[in-house]
């Protein structure tokens, strides 16, 4: 694998009274750090390892980055690939949480959410593309162990579920490892994580999906994380039915009376974001479903 | 609604629809165990890996030696990594020669024939001329052929003032059972050259002192016809054999087999014997003489486990040869993590040897002089152990610093020799401590 220039992405760091936030963008999302501290050295290397980790992650499993560790296993062409300790970490949760979900969340269902296209006046893809599409989706089909991957020519993967919680967790632990003194809130597009107890709880905004960059609700949290699905910009309306992005990856088809979006509080974002996107896969159930996992959510509909 | 009344149903009926939350969030701490791992994974593909290490070791009144080690690490793509090691060392002090001590002072020429030392009454005889610097560079590359198959190769090479050594090995790995289980063949090769200061001595000639000659020129006849001419030279041709079997989802188990071969001279230049009469009183001193040959077979078994917060492993090493030295090595290590970035390390290893076939703390004047003597500690009965600690702090940048301090004591044994006369007032067998402390940096 050749060498991948990691050019720093821009960030900025401003004073607040409470201490410094951070900003930059990575994963195709507005990022912050909210950091109680009022040393400029010790709120610039925070920022500085945040930056640095969420690029390495971005890097190695962006499908928009060819050469990475993810395109040289969506071009194996059915070989089998050594990989890392991580990779092989991110495959084992992912293959658990396939199996949690009974195959509702499948990180090589990409190829049939590709068909769709949630804008006004998108053609439908044709029942046989999605027919022939499912025959390369199916997580039972790899074969993984901790060093090789193989799976079936024509299969691809997607971390896309997950690499965003993924890097917003490994970035708060990092943090709470190196300063486990300071208070911090990770913030990736919505998705958060508070590695450490703060006395004064940070105050999170939620979205009114009907009404955008409007905070609608305002959770308190001390420490925990939360992850929001749903994207309720993107919908398709087929014979007067609503159908949202999730795709189910066993009919091909979207799930019917997704929620708009779907927030999670856990104890970790990977956990809350898979709560989340578990939830918005059951449609007309997700409440029911949140309610009996006993934690905390917030359902737009 | 079909696809509605599924779900309810599912969610009514699956009783462990409930504990989804609670496993999604016990599977995701896999992915947080391993930071450490992973940072200096993703380093290792990226850049150089370089290791700084600067060790002291310290016997109590005999050889001090500082070494300093540089390892470099680089790999390229996934498949293959190149290793680089650089180890300069510097010995000082004095090692025991194999003489016995006496009840009055007894004079020894020098190994190079210039100059003679004088060893007090009652002291163990040493020979203080003992200082040499060494340097050894090591290459290897590793390649990973196919997900099957890995091949190794490796060349090194080492220098010192009386001795040099160039060796090249190969090895080859396959991997089974979904990798569970791999079996590595390697064999590798070594050419040495001794060349003694003063030249090799010729094997039990008795060593001839000055005092004794009215004149020079009669002396140095005399010592040159206890020398060999030329340098000599050392053959090994080692092959290995051996299996990894992962055991559980923490515990793998390792076992070795090794066979080795060495062939040419494999006596110790420096080394002598005491020949002594049945009240213990030195009648002269024997350069050693070892077998040409030495067959030796090794056999070695660990296990390796993942705790909560650490790793420890135990080993156990069997060594036999056909000079009948056989040897028990038992040794553990235990890693424990303070936090993600600190960690302590105790070390313990206790070893025993029973001595080879020719090995004689002294000769008797009165028995003949047998083929092969030597009176090497090293070749005695013994037993020794290490007690040690260690401890890493990972830096940011993911730099590395460690510190290591090691205590060893080595307990030589009489192994059934009758001690005659005068020499039953000396220990013969002296016990020789000493100290390992390294400072290492990774970066």
């Amino acid at each position: 694998m050749p060498t991948l220039s990691l050019k720093k992405t821009p960030y900025t760091l401003s004073r607040r009274d409470w201490g410094y936030i951070g900003e930059f963008r990575a994963m195709a999302s507005p990022c912050e750090i909210l950091i109680a501290c009022d040393e400029l050295d010790i709120a610039d290397d925070i920022l500085d390892m945040a930056v640095t980790e969420v690029q390495r992650i971005e890097q190695k499993y962006s499908r928009f980055i060819a050469q990475n560790t993810l395109w040289h296993l969506n071009h194996a062409q059915g070989q089998k690939q050594s990989i890392d300790e991580e990779t092989w970490q991110l495959m084992s949760f992912s293959q658990q949480c396939f199996q949690l979900s009974e195959g509702l969340f499948d990180i090589s269902a990409g190829p049939l959410m590709a068909l769709w296209r949630f804008e006004p006046n998108a053609p439908l893809p044709a029942h046989a593309d999605i027919l022939r599409t499912k025959a390369l989706v199916g997580f039972e089909r790899i074969d993984f162990n901790s060093r090789y991957l193989s799976m079936p020519a024509g299969m691809q993967l997607d971390f896309g579920g997950v690499a965003k919680e993924y890097a917003v967790d490994r970035v708060a632990y990092e943090l709470a490892e190196s300063y486990p003194a300071i208070a911090v809130l990770v913030n990736f597009g919505g998705d958060i994580a508070c590695p450490i107890e703060k006395s004064v709880p940070w105050q999170v905004g939620i979205e009114d999906p009907q009404r955008l960059d409007h905070a609608a609700k305002v959770l308190s949290i001390r420490q925990g994380a939360l992850a929001t699905s749903g994207d309720t910009r993107r919908f398709i309306e087929i014979e007067g039915k609503r159908y949202g992005h999730i795709i189910d990856p066993r009919t091909g088809y979207p799930v019917v009376c997704a929620p708009r979006s779907v927030t999670v509080l856990a104890p970790n974002c990977v956990t809350a974001g898979m709560l989340a996107t578990m939830s918005m896969l059951q449609g007309a159930d997700a409440e029911v479903f949140l309610t009996q996992q006993c934690v905390k959510y917030s359902i737009f509909r | 609604m079909t696809n509605r009344q599924n779900t309810l149903k599912k969610i009514q009926t699956k009783q462990q629809t409930k504990q989804i939350a609670s496993a999604l969030a016990l599977a995701s701490c896999g992915l947080f165990t391993t930071s450490a791992y992973a940072t200096e994974l993703a380093k290792k593909t990226d850049d150089w890996k370089i290791d700084a290490a600067l060790m002291y070791y310290g016997e109590q009144d005999r050889v001090q030696a500082i070494e300093a080690i540089g390892t470099a690490q680089k790999a390229f793509g996934d498949d293959s990594v190149l290793d680089l090691k650089l180890v300069v060392d510097s010995l000082t002090g004095s090692s025991a020669s194999g003489a016995v001590a006496q009840s009055t002072s007894q004079t020894f020429t020098r190994p190079s024939g210039n100059g003679q030392y004088h060893v007090s009454a009652g002291e163990t005889p040493l020979d203080d001329t003992f200082q040499d610097t060494r340097v050894q560079a090591n290459v290897a590359w590793s390649e990973v052929l196919n997900p099957d198959w890995k091949l190794s190769v490796g060349a090194y090479g080492s220098k010192e003032f009386d001795y040099m050594s160039i060796g090249a090995n190969v090895g080859i790995e396959r991997g089974f059972n979904k990798d569970n289980t791999t079996l590595f063949l390697g064999t590798a090769y070594s050419f040495d050259v001794v060349d003694p200061e003063g030249g090799r001595p010729v094997d039990l000639s008795a060593m001839v002192i000055r005092d004794n000659f009215t004149t020079e020129e009669a002396y140095r006849t005399a010592f040159e016809a206890t020398r060999q001419s030329g340098s000599d030279n050392k053959q090994t041709a080692d092959l290995m054999l051996g299996v990894t079997q992962v055991l559980s989802e923490r515990w793998l188990l390792q076992a070795n087999y090794g066979l080795s071969s060495v062939n040419g001279y494999l006596t110790d230049p420096y080394k002598v014997l005491s020949v002594v009469d049945n009240n213990g009183i030195t009648e002269e001193i024997l350069y050693e003489s070892r077998p040409d040959s030495r067959l030796k077979h090794s056999f070695y078994v660990m296990t390796k486990g993942a705790l909560d917060a650490g790793v420890v492993d135990f080993s156990y090493r069997y060594n036999t040869d056909d000079w009948e030295l056989t040897s028990h090595t038992l040794e553990t290590h235990y890693r424990y993590y303070f936090s993600g970035s600190f960690y302590g390390q105790l070390h313990l290893r206790y070893y025993q040897q029973s001595a080879a076939d020719f090995y004689q703390p002294f000769l008797m004047a009165d028995t003949p002089l047998p083929e092969f003597a030597s009176a090497d500690y090293r070749i005695g009965k013994m037993t020794a152990y290490t007690i040690g600690v260690k401890f890493g702090h990972k830096l940011s940048g993911g730099h590395e610093m460690s510190y290591r301090l090691e205590y060893y004591q080595q307990d030589p044994k009489n192994d059934g020799t009758t001690i005659p006369g005068e020499l039953q007032n000396f220990d013969l067998f002296p016990t020789q401590k000493a100290i390992a402390a390294q400072f290492s940096y990774s970066f």
